[in-house]
């Protein structure tokens, strides 16, 4: 080290300053963008994926990744509907517990291997063994003989087989409509045999996109897989870029250097009303809940009129609107209108803290009710907890805030320590289920994701009716009698159902905002080069 | 001095341990648990169970450390629960950019810092000593986030000369270090300066300097080799300081930037509970602190014949 010899040795410096100046005047177009690219480069991501493995798929960033890179027997189209993938069709037996998938003939792994059934048995037997570390097998543990195979007293999967190359015998524990469905989830998705103690780092799938290059907290790079069996890719290369910061994102977004972005809640106002921006604006209603989970167990809040009193204390509407800059939809029930329109009809516990008050009396508990609001550090959920707080002092409740870290947060949510928790829940797939079964089934208290730690054996059985069940009218009406059961007995306070905001640069073409993340794979996306942008 | 290099360096190998020790038992006394941010939103018990197991958590923790220990002795950091990769060889990747980053910061930051500085004592109360602490006012008072993105709005998004974040390889590469350089060392150079213009000033009083203009030595020779050198000292532990914290990850910097570094990594590994990454962060950045600590020191010696180590 020779600071101090530096310090004083001014030809040093200068030189340092020169070559920056001069890094700076080569520089040219910057990061060089707009409609020259010949790639697709996206700003969504804001962490580094976990790793590119499918059997480690927790976080968004890598799902995002697995499903470029991979498919499974089935896949989300942008419209969050389940469409067949490596699975040309399939027949489910009578009773519902069996299904038959008969493959596609002729995909190939990007290694040139060609894909059989045996591959697709292999593939959930490890994302479903302890070994992998993966810790979310729920997606295939309602295969017979899962529960077995991942406690160690079976060797293999017994649900699963492979008769022949191109089919595949699936029976499961219990009948589950929902099935195919899971099987979109990148945790399902088909690895290579070979896949070895490096497969997070170095993936090879049978996705429209094959890997490049990974630079850690950087960017993730893709390059076109021009034998794809389905649509291919309309450009070279993808790069997902890993950017932490918003504001960061959308100064990329103006210089033209990333095609797509995520708007932020607070830039909605300003994107919306100045001239040039709103052609470039998609939005699309994403399946996420807002909301504020009750723990229904703790003290006073185990009154179901104390719970009710907090859903007519807070003004959800306004929170929409100044908070979210109105980009939701006010939730009367924890299922969006895209998974149940019908149940739209319901009406929001409205804003009334006169009758807040009256029931908050009713129970006894006039004045002396006193609460702890639990929040994580996003800024969102903070101003959030904040205005909620505030409604409920409104009515004679004493509500704290305690901020945490995520972790922190959870941890207590999950251990019951937590009166109310601000936070939202992402459904995983494009099914009632998806918000049903862990946000009011008593199975799923804790961990599970039911941080209400609500219980109602007669929402737990319509819930599980509706699994069962393989008539789909059939299903949405258990569906919506389990929601509206359990939305009379508020277990959280409602908020509302989110609606996502895109900016999408005019020389990309044919871009849909994906309901669920994993839905857009940039396969009927291109790029116009006549259109706006500086060139390179 | 080589025995004094010996000892210092020998001394911090205790210091280390404790910083292993620390870090170990604050990371289980801390809330949050590493398996369930593993798991996500939806798990189930088991499967939490079968994961604590699979990573060894469920064993007592005097079993834990030791086997911990033992890995770090090896010069095994282990791997991290979160993503499977060697911890070691993901510090390895993120700390030379922070170094890229932090040295060039640094670079920046003493050019401008001292030189500012030293013009600012040569004339107390004159136009340049003012601009230079009006200057060094509001570079210490801009919170480094702000002026990071002033700096991408003018330079990246305004008039187009650099990219506005992320890595870049090579030569090439070098232009995206500019404006993360730039957002960093501007409290270093704001600091540098008032610093430099205090000592300088003390300095430029002396005897010794009256003597040397005294005997019709050049103004030039006055300020540089005879104030300025001595001056040195409160300046080497202004950057021998600045320059250990940003060598341990300037978090906020490296954020807005998108700039791969260790910062954004240890933050993202506490914010995952991930123990392992963290652990190993932990310890290889105290390191980096002790060892730049040290070097100050040597630089003091450097600087100013009259201190030695023995």
């Amino acid at each position: 080290m020779t600071l101090p010899a530096f310090a004083a040795r001014p030809a040093a410096q200068a030189a340092v300053l020169a070559l920056a100046a001069l890094a700076a005047a080569c520089g040219g177009a910057g990061g060089g963008g707009g409609a020259g690219r010949q790639s697709f480069v996206d700003s969504r991501d804001t962490e580094d994926p976990r790793s590119l493995d499918p059997a480690l798929s927790t976080d968004v960033p890598t799902g995002r990744a697995v499903s470029y890179l991979f498919d499974g027997l089935t896949r989300f189209t942008p419209d969050a509907r389940v469409v067949p993938a490596l699975a040309e069709r399939w027949e489910v037996s009578p009773d519902g517990r069996t299904y038959t998938f008969h493959l596609r003939q002729g995909v190939r792994f990007h290694d040139g291997q060609p894909l059989v059934a045996a591959h697709v048995v292999a593939s959930w037997q490890r994302a479903l063994d302890p070994k992998s570390r993966g810790g979310r097998g729920w997606p295939l543990e309602p295969i017979d003989g899962a529960a077995a195979f991942q406690a160690g007293r079976a060797r293999s999967l017994a649900g699963a087989r492979a008769p022949d190359d191109s089919t595949l015998v699936v029976t499961l524990a219990e009948p589950l409509a929902a099935f195919p469905k899971l099987l979109a989830m990148p945790v399902a998705s088909v690895v290579p045999p070979n896949a070895g103690a490096d497969f997070g780092q170095k993936p090879v799938g049978t996705g429209p996109w094959k890997f490049v290059e990974w630079r850690h907290d950087d960017y993730l790079k893709f390059a076109r897989n021009a034998a794809y069996w389905g649509e291919k890719p309309g450009a070279d290369t993808l790069v997902a870029r890993v950017i932490p910061e918003p504001s960061t994102k959308v100064a990329e977004f103006e210089n033209g250097t990333v095609d797509v972005l995520a708007v932020p809640e607070g830039e909605t106002r300003n994107w919306e009303q100045t001239d040039e921006r709103p052609a470039r604006l998609l939005s699309a209603p994403a399946l996420r809940l807002y909301y504020v989970a009750i723990n229904t167990t703790r003290g006073p809040l185990a009154d179901v009129r104390v719970r009710q009193a907090l859903n007519h204390a807070v003004d959800t509407k306004t929170i929409l609107d100044r908070l979210i800059a109105g980009r939701g939809r006010l939730a009367a029930g924890t299922l969006p209108a895209l998974l149940d329109s019908a149940g739209a009809a319901r009406a929001p516990y409205a804003y009334d803290p006169a009758k807040a008050r009256q029931l908050l009396a009713a129970a006894g508990h006039a004045a002396d009710l006193s609460l702890q609001i639990w929040v994580g550090q996003d800024p969102t959920f903070a101003r959030v907890a904040q205005s909620v707080q505030g409604y409920l002092q409104a009515v004679g409740v004493k509500a704290t805030i305690v901020q945490r870290d995520a972790p922190s947060v959870r941890e207590a949510a999950r251990n019951g320590q937590a009166d109310l928790f601000v936070k939202d829940w992402f459904a995983d797939y494009p099914d009632a289920d998806a918000f049903l079964y862990p946000l009011l089934h008593s199975a799923s208290r804790g961990v599970g994701g039911n941080l209400s730690f609500y219980s109602n054996k007669a929402v737990d059985s319509l819930v599980v009716a509706a699994r069962r069940t393989a008539d789909d009218a059939e299903r949405a009406r258990l569906s919506r009698a389990a929601d509206s059961t359990a939305f009379a007995d508020a277990p959280l306070i409602y908020l509302f159902h989110y609606n996502q905001l895109y900016a999408v640069q005019p020389w990309i073409r044919g871009f849909q905002v994906p309901t669920i993340f994993t839905g857009q794979r940039w396969q009927g996306v291109t790029i116009q080069r006549q259109g706006a942008g500086p060139a390179q | 001095m080589l025995p004094y290099l010996a000892r210092r360096l020998l001394l911090a190998v205790p210091t280390l341990a404790g910083v292993l020790v620390v870090t170990f038992l604050l990371l289980f006394v801390a809330p949050g648990d590493p398996v369930q941010e593993m798991v996500g939103e939806r798990a189930d018990a088991a499967t939490v169970a079968r994961l604590r197991r699979e990573l060894r958590l469920d064993e007592p923790l005097p079993t834990q450390f030791a086997a911990y220990a033992g890995g770090v002795l090896r010069g095994d950091l282990g791997r991290s629960f979160v993503t499977n990769r060697p911890v070691a060889r993901d510090v390895a990747e993120r700390f030379p950019k922070t170094l890229l980053l932090a040295g060039t910061a640094m670079a920046f930051a003493s050019a401008f810092g001292i030189a500012l500085g030293v013009l600012a004592a040569r004339a107390p109360g004159g136009w340049a000593d003012r601009l230079a602490l009006g200057g060094a006012y509001l570079g210490i008072s801009f919170p480094v986030y702000w002026v990071g993105l002033l700096l991408i709005l003018f330079f990246a998004v305004q008039l187009r000369w650099l990219p506005a974040s992320g890595y870049g390889q090579g030569w090439r590469g070098l232009r995206y270090l500019v404006l993360p350089a730039l957002a960093l060392g501007t409290r270093s150079v704001a600091f540098l300066a008032r610093v430099t213009r205090s000592a300088m000033l003390e300095v430029l009083g002396g005897d010794f300097v009256r003597t040397a203009r005294a005997k019709g030595l050049a103004e030039r020779a006055v300020v540089f080799r005879h104030g300025l050198r001595n001056a040195l000292i409160p300046v080497v532990t202004v950057l021998g300081l600045d320059f250990g914290y940003y060598l341990t990850g300037s978090i906020l910097t490296e954020t807005i930037f998108s700039w791969p570094g260790i910062g954004r990594y240890v933050v993202n590994a506490i914010s995952r509970r991930d123990l392992p990454a963290i652990q190993g962060a932990v310890l290889f950045l105290s390191a980096v602190f002790v060892l730049v600590n040290l070097l100050t020191d040597v630089a003091y010696a450097k600087v100013d014949p009259r201190v030695r180590y023995e």
